[in-house]
């Protein structure tokens, strides 16, 4: 009797310590957070906060306006991502277009580019003179530069794109892939037209796909901090992303918190429209044909132009963005480009005479800190964000029923729909202040790590599915029959079987760590400097080539870190090797 | 030496927590030599500045006290105050010496709850009016006044009344930082509304009329803010870019704009050709202090007061080393032994208003969110 | 010995397996039998302790291993056995010799031991020239052996085997057939095959559970399944080729009478002859197929969705379309009513 009470004990708590233990941790990491700006906005002294920003005086432009914005901005990038991106998809799926794995590989480069790189790339070629400081490259050739071109929604919105296209790319071009050729043949010799074709059997089976990346890139340009910052903030565009790091960076945090949850909510409301409107149909994606497709669609006289569109898009967003970084952080004077080029923004000494003393960038003993404090939280977080992610999958996958189980899964998805700076702004919330018998984390690298690992959860769990998937549940089971332990046996069978797909996961988080800015830019303190952080300072404070060769340095790190996790996704295992 | 390292390092080991404000005040009354080996042990200062010129202070101070370390983070006045909230809600004990303007805020949300204390070096004490030692030590008076290109306006000013820059003629062309974002230019507005009076006599002087208030404006001051910004005022985000805006030779018509009269310095460094306008009706700006003080949990208390006496300057005409980076025109020294700077308007010719920080900080949050319902 | 009693599973709504009891001796080879879905899966599984059943106990010698009302489980490690996995489960990273090694140093074997008994179940499945080898670079039927090896080698008091042979070919079944017969006998454990090839279990087993949705049909010895089948679905589903079942309603007259209208009568293929004229106790059928086995030949015919097979020493040459005459002996061998409970 003693024994079976024992053993019942032992087994059922096993799985329930388990399970409650996981959710702890995604409740700590995720919704603690949120639920404190709720109830900080509930308190009786900022309660008024919620009327102020809604109803009263200035809602106006405390909230409709950025509101507006807002939504301006996520429709139209939603638009003209998806219009782009699965312009490009079809072209290189569907068609006989020339250099189709050239533009496919480059179509995904722009989500490599941080956004505000791409801003600041921007205001290098197209700034005016309306706001002072230095004008741009064009206008520096002596063309007038509208304001409409310069400032606010038109580059904010052209940025933004150039930026979230690719993502609307990849989705479309995997959902385009599995229209087997086949279903346009049928179609051919039933007698169809190419546009019949493309709308009656092409576009139905990629409308989920469509659907999904448009509310992805929705959400992407609703939370976006940096582009609007750099762009519109000179002209007075709010979004409501700008609004709330005013707000919190002037103190006046309740009503920051009260944007910042109206911003979580129409971003997870736009999301699970989408969603909607994908799972209310039928998945066609689960219709595949055999790889490799026999035919395409002929272009005819339509090949070059269309080619030269496709090659222009690709370039302008990744190449020109990148060269004009690198010049500008050369150039003295970003109206001359090309001309007299100066290493000092790099490795200067500090000179009264240039940029008031600041030094360059490698001379800059807090920006070396900033550097390696970057480093150490990219590197940091990505460890701590796979396994932690690689434990939610796991518990999903293998113990993925109750409600425990289903609480575990609607939270550590919720930071999908929760833009970075809100969480940024739930984070100091939540740990700006000692907890109990825990100390206050603010300005502390802990607390940059708590905050990336949360933020970054969805990514690092969706990883851990797939790794888990490609491990089999028989081969874990064969390891438990053994009698291995848990963390015995994923150590010995799962991590090695998964160590490279997991590797290529972590260099990904590790990338959008190094690039993020939204998420850390509430964060930052004197005391842990972050190169994106520092570089929208210099760029705000009118230091644009620091911004710049700072950015470069970002890049270069993230291009490196992204192309070394293709090379481990794509290689496959040895003992695969057939 | 060495025995007297010895005897200061048991001195600091024996100290209990009680013990802090003892300590304090005997910190409180001590010379810079005495100061200096205790800021020795101490090793490092952290400073947070609210002005770029602090990394030549920094290292001024590290030629004339080698061996202590000054970390200095050049960090805006408002954002000074939210970290140091933040950091002392948190419990974490960062900062020494906070360099700062926005006196208004500073005295009302840092001195107030006790998150920073006053320090006076005992040298300076009577170089310095009453106003300039409580409730905090000023170090120099610095400027948010209206500043024009004067090679593009060699004869002088082309406003000569600030509600001018209301009228079709500046249309898109005044320029100044984002109240919202900078304290001091959150000042200056309030400042228009507590000296709505002579707002209301300068747009008589102008129009040769009385203002007409819109409905839910109070005064000439509110008025005169509502349409300065319906105007077009263009807002930017950091001071540079309003003297670029401003000061950048070889502009046509260059804008106008409410900056730093100390920017001036800079004219010959950034081609520029910034310069005062002082012959405006009612005024042309605030005069306020730019206050030290050292935070109440400073990590390194000795070297934090030995920092604050460097930057006060030494007893020469331009006060020295420490002073050297805010010796220039625009900023006026509170110590009365420095004498004025020699290409400046002086200081009791110049028509900027100073600023009464208790009355500032009284309507200060109204006239912010009067800024935010215009944006 | 292993004891099942009154076992169930079910997921929510869904009952699994219901009310299983059935007992085997120490050393038998208990083969669980059945289509695809009948639960066999899931009753492996419990034995196993991966999952824990809903109702009743299982009883492993003297152990209670699991218990249904109380809802505990004895964890798979502690209770003495062993499984194969259909798909091998073997751990692609590891060599052969790695894979049988590990369980072994899970439980906490010195290294010469484990060498020593890894050599050994090597050598037993005639593997040991492979133990280098990773699971990619050996063939289907050897990563069969390897999963034996793997399983044998902690010496479990149970083996378990989850349809292991059904990734194989024709021929290689036959041969790992005989190969776990052997590893059977040669360790004494008592082993559970689960199968839906009703030949691998008239030929392995010493006993066989039939089960058809999460229901035990019946529980024998394999001849006794063909020789006394207590449902129609065994008569059915046992035997090679399996026994003939004709509705009485379907009968010729003179052997329709005395049985009951809506009963079903059962016919064993080798009391068929076969003729190409009608008779008094023949039916007609379309001719199908006809297959030679061991000397016999084998006749299927067809009508509307009916199949009759007789195994007959000679029988005319039917060309597809033309009609044969099945001619019925007697007597059935067997009576099922409509719900499949045998009459008599």
């Amino acid at each position: 009797m003693t024994t079976t009470t024992l053993a019942r004990g032992l087994r059922l708590d096993g799985v329930t310590v388990l399970k409650l233990s996981v959710l702890a941790l995604v409740g700590v990491l995720i919704a603690a957070p949120l639920l404190r700006i709720v109830l900080d906005t509930l308190a009786p002294d900022a309660i008024i906060a919620w009327s102020e920003v809604t109803t009263g005086r200035l809602s106006r432009n405390l909230l409709w306006l950025p509101l507006i914005n807002t939504l301006i901005l996520g429709v139209v990038v939603a638009c003209g991502c998806v219009l782009i991106g699965g312009f490009l998809a079809w072209l290189v799926v569907m068609t006989d277009v020339p250099w189709r794995r050239t533009i496919g590989l480059m179509a995904t480069l722009p989500f490599m580019i941080p956004s505000f790189a791409t801003a600041l790339a921007w205001g290098s070629l197209f700034r005016n003179s309306r706001v002072g400081g230095q004008s741009g490259f064009l206008e520096g050739l002596g063309l007038a530069i509208p304001d409409w071109l310069s400032w606010g929604m038109v580059p904010t919105l052209i940025v933004l794109i150039a930026h979230y296209y690719s993502l609307a790319f990849t989705v479309i071009a995997a959902a385009l892939a599995t229209v087997n050729s086949d279903l346009v043949e049928a179609a051919e010799i039933a007698g169809a037209k190419r546009s019949r074709i493309l709308f009656g059997i092409v576009l139905p089976v990629a409308l989920p796909a469509v659907v999904a990346g448009a509310s992805l890139t929705f959400a992407g340009a609703v939370s976006n901090f940096a582009a609007p910052a750099l762009l519109g903030l000179p002209v007075r565009m709010q979004t409501m992303a700008t609004r709330l790091f005013g707000l919190i960076e002037v103190g006046q945090t309740a009503r920051g918190y009260v944007i910042a949850i109206l911003l979580i909510v129409i971003s997870a409301l736009f999301l699970w429209a989408g969603n909607a409107v994908v799972s209310g149909r039928r998945s066609y994606a689960t219709i595949t044909g055999k790889g490799g497709r026999a035919k395409r669609f002929q272009l005819g006289a339509a090949r070059g132009p269309l080619f030269v569109v496709a090659a222009l898009i690709c370039l302008l967003t990744t190449v020109v963005p990148v060269v004009i970084l690198i010049a500008s952080s050369l150039a003295p004077s970003s109206s001359a480009l090309l001309s007299n080029w100066t290493l000092h923004y790099w490795i200067g000494a500090s000179d009264p005479s240039i940029a008031q003393g600041q030094p360059g960038i490698f001379s800059n003993p807090f920006i070396l800190s900033g550097t390696s404090m970057t480093l150490a939280l990219g590197a940091t977080v990505a460890i701590t964000t796979t396994v932690a992610g690689l434990l939610v999958a796991f518990v999903l996958a293998r113990y993925g029923r109750g409600p425990l189980a289903g609480a575990i899964n609607q939270l550590s998805f919720l930071p999908l729909l929760v833009p970075g700076i809100a969480f940024g702004a739930a984070y100091i919330a939540l740990f700006g202040a000692p907890i109990g018998p825990f100390p206050a984390l603010y300005g502390t690298f802990p607390l940059l790590v708590l905050a990336g690992t949360a933020y970054l959860m969805p990514f690092a769990v969706q990883t851990g599915r797939a790794v888990i998937q490609q491990v089999s549940g028989d081969l874990d089971e064969s390891a438990r029959m053994t009698g291995a332990s848990f963390p015995r046996r994923l150590a010995a069978i799962t991590v090695p079987l998964a160590s490279r797909g997991l590797a290529a996961g972590a260099l990904i988080v590790f990338v959008k760590i190094m690039r993020d800015l939204s998420l850390v830019v509430l964060l930052f303190t004197p005391t842990t400097p972050l190169l994106s952080v520092l570089a929208y300072r210099y760029a705000s404070e009118g230091f644009g080539q620091f911004a710049n060769a700072i950015t470069v340095v970002i890049l270069v790190i993230s291009i490196v870190a992204t192309l070394l996790a293709n090379r481990l996704q794509t290689k496959s295992q040895p003992w695969l090797k057939s | 030496m060495t025995i007297r390292r010895y005897f200061v390092a048991a001195l600091l080991a024996g100290i209990a927590l009680p013990a802090f404000a003892q300590q304090d005040a005997a910190l409180d009354a001590m010379t810079a030599e005495e100061l200096l080996p205790r800021a020795r042990q101490e090793g490092t200062v952290t400073v947070y500045a609210f002005t770029s010129r602090i990394a030549r202070v920094e290292t001024a101070f590290e030629e004339a006290y080698p061996g202590i370390d000054m970390i200095a983070y050049d960090m805006s006045s408002t954002e000074q105050i939210t970290r140091i909230k933040a950091e002392a809600s948190a419990g974490i004990a960062n900062v020494d010496v906070v360099y700062i303007s926005d006196a208004p805020v500073v005295y009302t949300e840092l001195l107030g709850p006790g998150l920073v204390l006053p320090y006076v070096p005992p040298r300076v004490v009577p170089l310095l009016d009453d106003s300039e030692k409580f409730p905090l030590l000023a170090q120099r008076l610095s400027t948010k006044v209206l500043m024009y290109n004067e090679e593009a306006h060699p004869n002088g000013s082309p406003v000569t009344n600030l509600w001018q820059l209301t009228t079709p003629d500046w249309t898109g062309r005044v320029i100044m930082v984002d109240p919202l974002q900078r304290g001091d230019y959150l000042d200056l507005m309030t400042e228009f509304v507590l000296q709505a009076d002579a707002m209301a006599a300068a747009h008589e002087a102008q129009f040769g009329e009385p203002v007409t208030l819109d409905e839910g404006i109070a005064n000439a001051g509110e008025q005169f803010i509502v349409d300065l910004f319906a105007n077009d005022l263009i807002l930017v985000s950091s001071t540079d870019d309003v003297n670029a805006a401003i000061g950048v030779v070889g502009q046509d018509n260059p804008p106008i704009g409410f900056t730093s009269y100390s920017d001036r310095r800079d004219n010959e460094d950034e081609g520029w050709a910034l310069q005062v306008a002082n012959t405006v009706e009612p005024s042309n700006g605030i005069i306020f202090p730019a206050v030290l003080a050292v935070a109440a949990n400073a990590p390194h208390p000795a070297a934090a007061r030995l920092a604050i006496d460097f930057l006060m300057g030494d007893d020469s005409d331009t006060g020295g080393p420490g002073f050297a980076p805010f010796y220039v025109a625009g900023d006026y020294a509170t110590r009365s032994d420095v004498v004025s700077h020699p290409d400046a308007v002086p200081l009791d010719e110049f028509i900027a208003w100073p600023i009464d920080p208790a009355a500032t900080a009284q309507i200060r949050q109204e006239v912010g969110d009067l800024v935010l319902s215009l944006q | 010995m292993i004891r099942l009693e009154n076992l169930g599973k079910s997921f929510g709504k869904f009952d699994a397996v219901r009310e299983v009891s059935l007992e085997v001796p120490k050393g038998a080879f208990l083969v669980l039998v059945g289509p695809s879905g009948c639960g066999k899966s899931t009753m492996l599984r419990m034995l196993a302790g991966l999952e824990t059943p809903t109702s009743g106990r299982i009883v492993f010698g003297k152990d209670t291993v699991s218990d249904g009302e109380k809802g505990w489980t004895i964890d798979p490690a502690r209770r003495n056995v062993g499984l194969v996995f259909q798909s091998y489960a073997l751990w692609p990273h590891m060599t052969v010799a790695g894979n049988v090694d590990w369980p072994l140093k899970v439980a906490g074997l010195g290294k010469p031991e484990r060498r020593q008994r890894t050599d050994e179940v090597l050598r037993l499945l005639a593997i040991d020239g492979l133990a280098g080898r990773y699971p990619n670079e050996i063939s289907g039927g050897q990563q069969q052996r390897v999963a034996i090896a793997r399983m044998i080698a902690p010496r479990p008091g149970i083996l378990l085997f989850d349809e292991p042979l059904s990734n194989l070919d024709a021929k290689l079944r036959v041969e790992m057939r005989t190969e776990l017969l052997r590893v059977h006998r040669a360790t004494g454990a008592t082993s559970v095959y689960v199968t839906h090839d009703q030949v691998e279990a008239m030929t392995m087993a010493s006993h066989v559970a039939v089960l058809n949705g999460g229901r035990v049909e019946q529980f024998d010895p394999p001849a006794g399944l063909v020789a006394d089948p207590h449902t129609a679905f065994v008569a059915t589903f046992v035997g090679t080729p399996p026994a003939n079942l004709v509705p009485v309603s379907a009968l010729p007259p003179m052997l329709a009478q005395d049985l009951p209208a809506d009963a079903s009568a059962m016919y064993r293929p080798e009391d068929l002859s076969v003729s190409t004229g009608a008779g008094a106790t023949s039916l007609a059928f379309d001719f199908a197929e006809a297959s030679p086995v061991a000397g016999r030949v084998m006749i299927t015919g067809t009508r509307e969705d009916r199949r009759l097979t007789a195994v007959v020493d000679g029988a005319p040459a039917f060309a597809v379309g033309d009609t044969a005459h099945f001619v019925l002996p007697p007597k059935p061998a067997a009576i099922f009513a409509a719900n499949g409970e045998r009459l008599s």
